[in-house]
């Protein structure tokens, strides 16, 4: 069974014939042809047979791999940011950010690589600038460069920015378990409040597990759902 | 010759009965009803404005009407308050102002009854233009709830089961009475509830307000049409609280 997360820049792949292991790769590296079974994120209505929406796959892989009846999941990947609140082992709230919290891990990855910035050698800032999305943020980056930051103050101001703007659309949470590509970003999650579990990239490949395994039993409960 | 008349919100029921009586056509002015790009207002009505109020203007630019009347009491807002300026400069017809204060309950049958959502909220907003009681329906079993406002784009509910029951200004709106507040504040606890909104609607404080005491509740609000985002957050807040969505629509 061919399992895909499809992300705005990697996709996440697992052959679950093939064992635990999924493979990264760029989405635009992806054969046109390529087909998975079950699916989540950006086209997978087109490229899968049977597809979930971003959020159930995260709320389900959320329940699965944190298994607690509260709790508070952020995830912030290339193109948009979303959350899942559970309380009392139900989901109460959740949110998709795809207009303001536009491209924040892109521009993040954008400009490590223009700036040949190394995000695990760059301390958090104990200020930084207020930023809403990932483009509109870049000219405070300019203007503190002007004002003679350097460039790794500069961003490191902005990744708190974008953190901050992250963890306020979380309802501001004291503890945090956060998913996606921005898991793997030092500077990121250390500029996030409160405490923090980073869960990785595979988040939503859970999810597309666990409606795997409720489809093979369809006794056993999926987040939400009730014995009728 | 009959003439067309255009409402805004829900005027009082002797307005309508008037209309009816003297045999003229009503043409509801807060829902689309040309196709014509909803920009082509921003001359008169800011762009950050509720996208409702924008698509009554964009109707009057267009529509040949005869008489307007506009409800702006506590049975609609302020934001239609200031439209109807607009309209009373922009038009070359009467624009009547309404503060529809009716009491008399007609009941919120089809609210209660299964039928796709679409179609409960079109044939909601199409009995604003009767003075006539309703027709029985049965009630449903709820399976969910949608609170609110009709939407200005109706795509927004086709995510929705037959069993969601309806809530809000739209409850008051068939039950005749759209300045009850106390009826707008009515929800169902034991159901999962969408609390909806139209962007820049002051009801959005409402909404968050109800869905936060709520147990299992979501606000959302949406501008001019539904995003891919808010869609999948209707399809995944009613996924994980048990109920299907209706998802033949779905992008
Ligand atoms: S949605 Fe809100 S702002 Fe728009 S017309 Fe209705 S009450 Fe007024």
């Amino acid at each position: 069974m061919l399992l895909a997360d499809f992300g705005t820049s990697y996709s996440k792949i697992l052959d679950t014939a093939k064992g635990d292991t999924p493979l990264i790769l760029p989405t635009k590296e992806l054969p046109r042809s390529f087909m998975a079974d079950l699916a989540t994120g950006h086209n997978a209505g087109r490229r899968s047979r049977r597809s979930i929406n971003e959020l159930t796959a995260l709320a389900r892989g959320g329940y699965a791999l944190i298994q607690r009846p509260d709790f508070v999941l952020l995830d912030c990947g290339s193109r948009d940011i979303k959350f899942v609140r559970f309380q009392d082992g139900k989901v109460a709230d959740m949110g998709w950010n795809a207009e303001c919290g536009a491209s924040m891990g892109f521009t993040i990855e954008l400009l490590s690589t223009y700036y040949n910035l190394d995000y695990a050698e760059i301390p958090p800032p104990t200020t930084g600038f207020s930023v809403t999305c990932g483009v509109l943020g870049m000219s405070h980056i300019f203007d503190a460069i002007i004002a003679g930051a350097s460039e790794a103050e500069a961003v490191a101001g902005f990744v708190r920015g974008i953190a901050l703007n992250a963890y306020r659309f979380a309802h501001e949470p004291e503890e945090l378990y956060l998913s996606g590509g921005l898991c793997s970003n030092p500077l990121f999650v250390a500029c996030l409040p409160g405490r923090v579990h980073t869960l990785g990239r595979f988040v939503l490949l859970a999810g597309l597990q666990a409606t795997l395994a409720q489809d093979a039993h369809p006794d056993s409960l999926l987040p939400g759902q009730t014995k009728s | 010759m009959s003439r067309l008349i255009g409402i805004v919100g829900v005027p009082p029921l002797a307005v309508i009965e008037k209309i009816n009586r003297d045999g003229d056509r009503i043409v509801d002015l807060d829902e689309p009803q040309i196709r014509a790009p909803i920009d082509q207002t921003a001359a008169h009505i800011p762009r950050v404005y509720c996208a409702i109020l924008r698509t009554v203007v964009l109707n009057s630019l267009h529509l040949p009407l005869d008489l307007v009347y506009i409800d702006v009491g506590p049975g609609k807002c302020d934001c239609a308050l200031h439209v109807s300026d607009i309209l009373a400069d922009l038009l070359r017809v009467p624009v009547i102002r309404t503060r529809n204060q009716d009491t008399r309950s007609f009941g919120y049958p089809l609210c209660t009854s299964r039928m796709p959502l679409m179609e409960k909220v079109s044939r909601i907003t199409k009995s604003v233009q009767s003075a006539a009681p309703h027709a029985p329906v049965p009630p449903c079993q709820p399976s969910c709830g949608f609170w609110g406002v009709p939407p200005r784009d109706f795509a927004l509910l086709d995510l929705f089961p037959e069993t969601t029951h309806v809530f809000g200004w739209t409850r008051c709106m068939e039950n005749k009475t759209p300045a009850d507040l106390e009826l707008e504040h009515q929800v169902d606890p034991t159901i999962p509830m969408v609390f909806f909104s139209q962007s820049f609607c002051a009801k959005s404080a409402l909404a968050k307000h109800l869905a936060d005491k709520h147990p299992r509740a979501i606000a959302i609000d949406c501008d001019v049409t539904p995003s891919s985002s808010t869609r999948a957050k209707i399809e995944a807040f009613l996924e994980l609280s048990g109920v299907v969505p209706d998802r033949r629509h779905t992008p």
